[in-house]
């Protein structure tokens, strides 16, 4: 699982392992357990975590989206590409998952946050990694050896708990949302995908060096150099957190090490990443258009996350590149207005008029767009609200 | 260690309720109180309150079948700060009425309480003046999904009276359950008074 964990010790000590070594993976293509192997329950697990998941209403069915993404994952793990199931959910959490039959889960809040298409291979290439090292299957085999069920309950939410950007911006703060809910259904569901990604700190920091290695042959920009970027967006994303437990998230996980948790995964692959001279696709066009059309559906849920510090830390990172200002724009004033702080009122006008500017700046440049259509309708909507 | 909780919190419940300490109670047809606020029920509906967990003590829940198949959310006057629902994470919180919401605002204060509860695509349809006892509010449906993907629909009116917000909330499964109550829970929105 693509997470925040701890342990720079063991960050570095996979990353200058991995520097000799080949990054090819151990597991066969197409491996599958025989039915009477002790090993096949956690391919029934994976099976009936994947069935849940193709029911849910979360589910991105956009196939340009879809066969997007899942390029990015063949482009990183040929070898495995023809085993990959990929299901892309609206999620506004950081996590993306690979399970042991090859399921394959990408949440709306990593897309929002990966910068560009390299930072997403890296991520995919962890993933691949975690599978093609069968990681998987050890993390199970440790579980089994603990006799008391309620310790492989905990150490399944312990795997949830580290987890994407600790607190707001990871499984565990989706588990918060289940919990709160009270569906015992679905915490089941996340009981169950949990005891697949149970994996420890050394795995971790393997699964990154791994799809370090996966990204740059597959000739992105440096690739480490993407995954440090997205440590930092990371932690970014946490320190600008309206609540105290994710603000000091990294701080509390740093207890067991000498550095933050992400700033030492951070700093190991900012260690790499300077032995890598070879320039690389960085896909960042790629990477917006594909994400486009999804846009507002997916800033609509991180704004029901009611994390407004975080969302508008994230709003500032989309625009960053200058584009689609008139939607940012106009989430920044939802974000404002729903927050209600002192002066918020105010801000949430400015950003509606700056989502305007936005909008007909647009239009002017390219009026013959495709989607000039809906940019006019958006015009027209903020026009009629203020 | 949160599921541990809430699974020691839902059998603690369990073990309550089958000692006859909590337990569902019949809301007779009649005058049905929440707070301040009065409706007339037409036939008996099951007061879930005792065995909901996470709810506004300002709400009451009612139900015919069960709350998965149809659930009736009727508020009290709710301040800002108050909200339908509670949340079980500071870091996580459900929403809350805030001074000075606009009709739209308070539909989406409404559809946001829905989605706290983990239903998914809640959409607001077709908003519309509304009156509740005599005062201005918005009436709208719903379109949801629970998180298994049942289709859910569902229909409400919120009001702002002497600045305290009150909600009325039915949802239901769209095959059958919905419109099995539909006319009886249009009857109760009607009814609705304050300090009956």
């Amino acid at each position: 699982m693509f997470s925040q964990h701890r342990g720079t010790a063991a960050a570095v000590a996979a990353l200058t392992l991995l520097s000799s070594q080949a990054w090819a993976a151990q597991r066969p293509p197409g491996m599958k357990p025989l039915a009477t192997s002790p090993k096949a329950g956690l391919w029934v697990d994976s099976d009936k975590a994947e069935l849940q998941v193709q029911q849910s209403p979360e589910l991105d069915a956009s196939p340009e989206l879809n066969a997007y993404v899942r390029g990015v994952a063949c482009k990183v793990a040929p070898d495995y590409c023809g085993e990959l199931r990929l299901y892309i959910l609206d999620r506004p959490y950081l996590n993306a998952a690979m399970a042991p039959n090859g399921y394959t889960e990408v949440w709306s809040g990593l897309l929002l946050r990966v910068e560009d298409e390299a930072e997403l291979a890296f991520v995919l290439g962890h993933e691949v990694s975690h599978y093609g090292e069968n990681h998987s299957l050890a993390a199970h085999e440790a579980l089994k050896n603990r006799a008391n069920a309620g310790m492989i309950l905990a150490a399944g939410i312990s795997a949830i708990g580290v987890a994407g950007a600790a607190g707001a911006s990871s499984t565990q703060g989706a588990q918060q949302i289940l919990s709160s809910t009270g569906d015992l259904a679905r915490l089941a569901y996340l009981g169950s995908i949990a005891t697949l990604f149970s994996f420890n700190r050394e795995q971790e920091s393997q699964a990154d060096a791994l799809g370090f290695r996966r990204a740059v042959a597959a000739g992105y920009r440096p690739a480490a150099a993407a995954a440090a970027d997205l440590w930092g967006a990371v932690i970014a994303d946490n320190a600008a957190s309206d609540f105290d437990k994710v603000r000091k998230m990294d701080a509390q996980l740093s207890i067991f090490d000498d550095h933050p948790a992400s700033a030492a995964r951070q700093t190991a692959l900012k260690t790499e990443a300077a032995s890598v001279t070879a320039s690389g696709d960085s896909g960042a066009e790629r990477l917006r258009t594909a994400m486009r059309p999804r846009l507002v559906v997916w800033l609509r849920s991180e704004l029901r996350r009611r994390d407004y510090g975080a969302t508008l830390h994230l709003l500032d990172r989309l625009a960053k590149s200058g584009e689609d200002l008139g939607v940012i724009n106009y989430y920044r004033g939802e974000a404002f207005r729903a927050r209600r702080g002192d002066g918020d009122l105010a801000r949430a006008a400015q950003a509606y008029a700056a989502a305007c500017d936005a909008y007909q700046a647009y239009l002017t440049k390219a009026s013959g767009a495709e989607d000039a259509w809906m940019v006019q309708d958006s015009l027209q909507a903020l026009g009629k609200a203020n | 260690m949160l599921i541990r909780s809430f699974k020691m919190a839902a059998l603690a419940l369990s073990g309550l309720a089958l000692a006859g300490c909590v337990e569902i109670t019949s809301a007779p047809p009649g005058p049905f109180k929440v707070g301040g606020a009065q409706v007339t029920l037409g036939h008996e509906w099951s007061n879930m309150n005792a065995v909901t967990p996470l709810r506004s003590a300002k709400v009451t829940l009612l139900t015919v079948d069960g709350p998965l198949l149809n659930r009736l959310y009727i508020s009290d006057a709710l301040t800002p700060g108050e909200g339908l629902v509670l949340s079980a994470v500071k870091e996580k919180p459900a929403p809350t009425i805030k001074s000075g919401l606009s009709n739209a605002e308070r539909i989406e204060f409404v559809t946001d309480s829905i989605a706290a509860l983990d239903y998914q695509r809640v959409q607001a349809l077709k908003p519309r003046p509304g009156s509740y006892a005599g005062h201005p509010g918005v009436r709208f449906d719903i379109s949801a999904n629970t998180a298994d993907g049942l289709d859910v629909v569902g229909t409400a009116l919120a009001a702002e009276v002497d600045g305290k917000t009150y909600v009325i909330l039915y949802l239901a499964p769209s095959e059958h359950y919905f419109q099995a109550n539909l006319a009886e829970v249009e009857q109760i929105i009607a009814s609705a008074k304050l300090g009956g």
